[in-house]
């Protein structure tokens, strides 16, 4: 199956946010009518991706919940290290 | 087109497929550095909830190209104009409240706003002689406090 809107949406950020987009990983699955999207970066790139006072992980979540918005889905974004 | 903002230009380009929209990436040179904007019906989505993702998305782009770019000149992204036009909305207010401080001698407000925005306040209200601008609070989104320069 293609990947979700929400899912390609985080991919992209997250790429382009990190110096190692090799390591990006993004994990989809439903819980009772919300969407859990956990993004996974390389363990050294998590303070990155959340920025200076959360930040960027804030802007993530908003992105995340507008590509969300596109598809009718209740996006909850969790950012993780390492691997799934 | 400078070389600098053409990966954004692929970065946007990306994004806006991503989020299966139908939309175009134009380019604008400004005294203020390059403007890129978002075209296209469906960039709507990005301008819903007060422009939200919009403010998200130029921060990613910070984040992401700011620390390659070479010039200190900061790309600027919107869609379908709408920052420029609350920009342009902005400036017109901070020179009617400092007009307002001239003409009844009380102190003006502004905000609260983000850096950017206070930014512009700033030199929108330093065009009108006689009043000072400074900045109040201590978080990230201060409020413009304006008043008779002493």
């Amino acid at each position: 199956m293609a990947d979700s809107v929400v899912k390609q949406v985080v991919t992209v950020l997250a790429k382009a946010l990190t110096d190692h987009p090799d390591q990006v990983h993004v994990n989809e699955s439903q819980h009772r009518g919300t969407t859990l999207v956990e993004l996974y970066v390389a363990p050294g790139e998590l303070g990155r991706i959340i920025g200076k006072q959360g930040r960027t992980a804030a802007a993530l979540r908003t992105l995340a919940v507008t590509a969300g918005e596109k598809e009718g889905k209740n996006v909850t974004l969790e950012i993780r290290d390492g691997r799934p | 087109m400078a070389d600098a903002t053409l990966p954004i230009v692929e970065f946007l380009k990306g994004f806006c497929s991503a989020l299966g929209l139908k939309a175009t990436v134009d380019v604008e040179n400004s005294p203020d550095g390059p403007r890129l904007n978002i075209g296209g019906e469906e960039a709507e989505l990005l301008v819903r909830h007060r422009g939200e993702p919009l403010k998200a998305l130029q921060h990613v782009v910070d984040m992401s190209f700011g620390r390659h770019g070479a010039d200190d000149k900061r790309v600027f992204v919107d869609a379908l104009f709408y920052r420029r036009g609350k920009d342009l909305e902005l400036r017109h207010m901070a020179r009617l409240l400092a007009e307002k401080v001239k003409s009844t001698r009380l102190d003006q407000q502004l905000g609260p706003l983000n850096p950017y925005e206070r930014r512009l306040v700033h030199m929108a209200v330093a065009e009108v002689p006689g009043v000072a601008t400074e900045s109040i609070g201590d978080a990230f989104s201060k409020t413009v406090h304006i008043s008779l320069r002493k």
